[in-house]
């Protein structure tokens, strides 16, 4: 379903990404792991057109995307959610679902029809789904941390995606809300079979709950496997486990 | 904008005091109905301002330029063809709202501050084209005795006409803003980052914005020449698109008729005032520098936040109560 | 209108344009660099430029017109306008940096109207002017042509200021502070400076070089109310098209202004004024960020 090889992306003299390589085929739960600054964010960014990679190739659904804005690359199915909390504080949950929703389906510039009708059954489906809906009509600028990043997923999800991108989606959460938040990731990839893609910096968080496991390091890829084999590759224990 | 409501008793009242104002011309003195027609037209202005300001969050610097342009379009099709002067009336907004999309092409590539500089560059040129083309506009002084069509003669059916158009953009505008099209236009306002990650592409839905707001702003401008029978370069300088942001901010930024509250309160001390004192302008930034301070939501925006706590007060859940007033 | 301008006409338009340059880059170099520090377009700018030119007629004037009341006026009256600008920023502004951009615009705005109106009842509506001192009066002869000595000195202060502006900002601590402290506050507050005072001064430099532009204007023109309004538009223009807070885009902008506009003279009089309103329409349209990098 994507395909990545060889990014590279440099900011001045420092090499944020550096040769790096993912697969992600449909259906998979696909973590990408490695410590801060080792390239993460910046990998997402790049492959939702937010940066644009110096050199390397992007592949979604056999078509090259590396040189496309982001909404167009949002308009083929790829939809993420931030690091940190980006969502639109002065609207109403409601709202900030909806303005994803009636994007995806190509309504965003229609002038004349009174937004409160439509799309309503979508908004409400999605908040049902991630547990936001009794808090609808609340101002999304007044929900607490942990609410306002699974209010990232909804907009996300508001898009209809194929492809889910989620940057580090329990950063900042308490025990119990991260918790939540993968048994939700798990429901989302599993019930849904929705295809996943999300970095995380904790180790454990990822192993029981991804389908295969990228490593990254100094921004290139030193493995993509599933979760046995990712956990016994020695290199990877080394650079990473073997801290503990 | 809770997708419950429909019909707000704010809105009610605003109808109501629409349908009562025609009856105005048969009450009050001619000075009256004069005055009343010039908050409607700068209340108009400042409202169109306010759809790109407190709902798209642009920095929206010389919208007074969109204003002279619908104005000044109206004045010399009418004074310097031999269409008839309808024509000239519909062409004002029309001229207006491709300057806006002219502008505003060169403006959305950059963000904020820049926008705003390169609009008041753009703007203060048509200013100098209307002060120096002395041949096309008399300069300083302006185009006056614009010929009007017959039944615009007189107060009381230059008020009703000027009534009626504000009537209708009031609801053209009310609708763009609850359509979805006004919905991502907020959106875009909160983060337009996140906008462009759900796949909506910003500077187009702002480039619309602009020509939506600068097509107001020329019905605007053809409804001063309607009120004044003249046009003056004035209308296109920079002093007044600050002007019509202290309306906006005094009236309240996040509220629909925030904007058409302040543009009444500044024309009406203005009146007042400007009787007094030849120092109105000295009034005036005070009065702007104490509403940084102690109002920056406005006034409407502090109505707002006093009926939420006498809501909380009465032990009423406080679910979308901080809603931004519609 | 000779059918091919004289070589002399041309020179005397070309100092004219220069020297109305070297007015231009002072106030506007204030003005970019207020934006480069502090991220706000000093609507007020014009108003401290007129409040410097209506300071130094009242400080020449004091003195009888006698030679050293020039000087006087042109140290005296940008210290004047410094006074008021510091006054503004400590007791009002520096309690807005926190907030959004437009607010901090929109209080430069309603200073500009206080100090428009306060202008207006200080000093009336009347027209003046003043005489510089005799070394500056009359013309030199270059190559057949008159040129006034006062444009020839002007042509000597901007550069003079350009030179110190630049000195300041790159080789003294304070200097160096305020740049940083554009970039990212929170960092040079964070090493225990007092941002505060560095927005400050940077500001009172900013509306010095206001006054001193107006100043500088006074021998020049007639001052008067509304001199003010056509000042900040150019400025504001001059520093869009140098790149915001560059203070080398804004000679480059102030001298494509000035001379634009005075060679347009001898093409097209009435229209001289809106030649550098085309420049840079065509500037912005090829390069919307200024000719010089913006420093943010």
């Amino acid at each position: 379903m994507l395909q990545v090889d060889g990014l590279c992306k440099a900011f001045g003299d420092f090499r944020a990404v550096n040769g790096a390589s993912l697969t992600v085929r449909p259906g998979d739960l696909v973590a990408v792991i490695g410590p801060n600054g080792a390239g993460k964010t910046t990998l997402f960014n790049l492959i939702t057109g937010h940066l644009q990679a110096d050199r390397g190739s992007i592949r979604f659904r056999g078509e090259e995307i590396s040189r496309l804005p982001a909404h167009e690359i949002c308009r083929r199915g790829i939809a993420r959610s931030f690091q940190i909390a980006n969502i639109f504080p002065r609207l109403s949950v409601f709202e900030n679902v909806q303005v994803a929703v009636l994007s995806a389906k190509g309504l965003s510039r229609s002038l004349f029809r009174p937004t409160r009708r439509l799309v309503r059954e979508e908004t409400e489906g999605i908040l049902d789904r991630v547990g936001l809906l009794n808090r609808r009509v609340d101002l999304a600028g007044s929900l607490s941390h942990g609410d306002k990043r699974i209010l990232e997923i909804a907009i996300a999800l508001g898009n209809e995606p194929r492809l889910l991108i989620l940057d580090e989606p329990t950063a900042g959460m308490s025990p119990e809300e991260t918790a939540a938040t993968l048994a939700l990731i798990r429901r989302l990839a599993r019930e849904e079979g929705l295809t996943i893609l999300f970095c995380e910096h904790d180790m454990e968080v990822v192993f029981n709950v991804a389908t295969s496991i990228m490593v990254m390091q100094h921004g290139s890829t030193l493995i993509q496997g599933p979760p046995p084999q990712v956990r016994a590759d020695p290199a990877v224990q080394e650079a990473y486990l073997g801290r503990d | 904008m809770r997708p419950e409501r429909s019909l707000s008793p704010a809105r009610l009242w605003a109808f109501g005091l629409w349908l009562a104002l025609f009856l105005t011309p048969l009450a009050a003195g001619r000075f009256t109905v004069y005055i009343l027609g010039v908050i409607l037209v700068t209340g108009l202005l400042a409202m169109s301002l306010n759809l790109l300001v407190g709902h798209g969050g642009a920095y929206q610097f010389h919208h007074g330029a969109f204003y002279g342009v619908g104005a000044y379009t109206a004045a010399l099709l009418i004074t310097k063809t031999s269409l008839p002067a309808w024509v000239g009336l519909a062409a004002g907004p029309a001229a207006a709202a491709a300057a806006g999309l002219l502008i505003g092409s060169l403006c959305i590539r950059l963000n904020k501050l820049y926008f705003g500089m390169i609009q008041i560059s753009l703007g203060s040129l048509l200013w100098i084209l209307a002060l120096r083309w002395y041949d096309l506009t008399n300069g300083d002084d302006g185009i006056h005795g614009i010929p009007l069509p017959e039944i615009l003669s007189g107060s009381g059916p230059t008020f009703t006409f000027i009534l009626l158009v504000v009537g209708v953009c009031l609801l053209g505008m009310h609708r763009i803003l609850e359509s979805p099209f006004g919905t991502t236009l907020r959106a875009i306002r909160d983060n337009p980052q996140r906008c462009a990650a759900v796949g909506i592409n910003v500077r187009r839905h702002q480039l619309a914005a602009i020509g939506i707001a600068a097509f107001f702003a020329g019905v605007a401008g053809v409804l001063f020449v309607v009120l004044e029978g003249s046009v003056f370069p004035d209308m296109l300088f920079w002093v007044l698109s600050l002007e019509i942001f202290i309306m906006c901010l005094l009236g309240g930024w996040f509220t629909f008729f925030g904007p058409m509250v302040g543009a009444a309160i500044i024309v009406l001390l203005r009146t007042v005032v400007g009787g007094y004192t030849e120092y109105w302008t000295l009034i005036l930034g005070v009065v702007l520098i104490l509403l940084i301070f102690f109002l920056p939501e406005g006034l409407m925006g502090v109505g707002h936040r006093l009926r939420v706590y006498r809501h909380r007060a009465a032990g009423a859940p406080s679910r979308g109560a901080d809603r931004a007033a519609g | 209108m000779e059918a091919a301008p004289s070589l002399a006409s041309f020179l005397s338009q070309l100092l004219v344009g220069l020297s109305r340059a070297m007015i231009l880059f002072i106030v506007a170099s204030g003005l970019s660099f207020i934006l480069g520090v502090l991220r706000v377009p000093n609507v007020a700018h014009g108003s401290l430029y007129m409040i410097g030119a209506f300071a130094a007629h009242s400080i020449a004037t004091a003195l009888g017109g006698h030679p050293a009341g020039f000087w006087a006026a042109m140290a005296g009256a940008p210290l004047i306008v410094g006074a008021v600008s510091l006054a503004a920023e400590r007791l009002l502004f520096r309690h807005l940096y926190e907030r959004e951009h437009l607010m901090l615009l929109l209080f430069t705005f309603g200073l500009a109207l206080i100090l428009g109106d306060l202008t207006k009842m200080t000093w009336g509506a009347d027209y003046r002017s003043i005489v510089p001192p005799p070394a500056l009066q009359g013309s030199l002869d270059v190559l057949g042509t008159a040129l006034p000595r006062y444009n020839l000195f002007l042509l000597l202060v901007g550069p003079a200021v350009a030179l110190a502006l630049w000195a300041v900002s790159t080789k003294t601590r304070f200097g160096k502070i305020a740049r940083a402290a554009a970039v990212d506050r929170e960092m040079v507050g964070a090493i225990g400076i007092n941002v505060s005072w560095v927005f400050a001064w940077a500001f009172v430099l900013g509306c010095v070089l206001a006054g001193l532009g107006g100043a500088l204007v006074s021998p020049t023109i007639s001052v008067t109310l509304g001199m003010d309004h056509t000042i900040i538009i150019e400025a504001f223009l001059i520093v869009t098209i140098g790149g915001l807070g560059n203070i080398g885009g804004a000679l480059v902008g102030s001298l494509l202004f000035g001379v634009t506009q005075s060679l347009g003279v001898l093409v097209l009089p009435q229209f001289a004024i809106v030649f550098p309103y085309l420049a840079v329409v065509l500037i912005l349209t090829f390069k919307p960020t200024g000719l010089l990098r913006s420093v943010w």
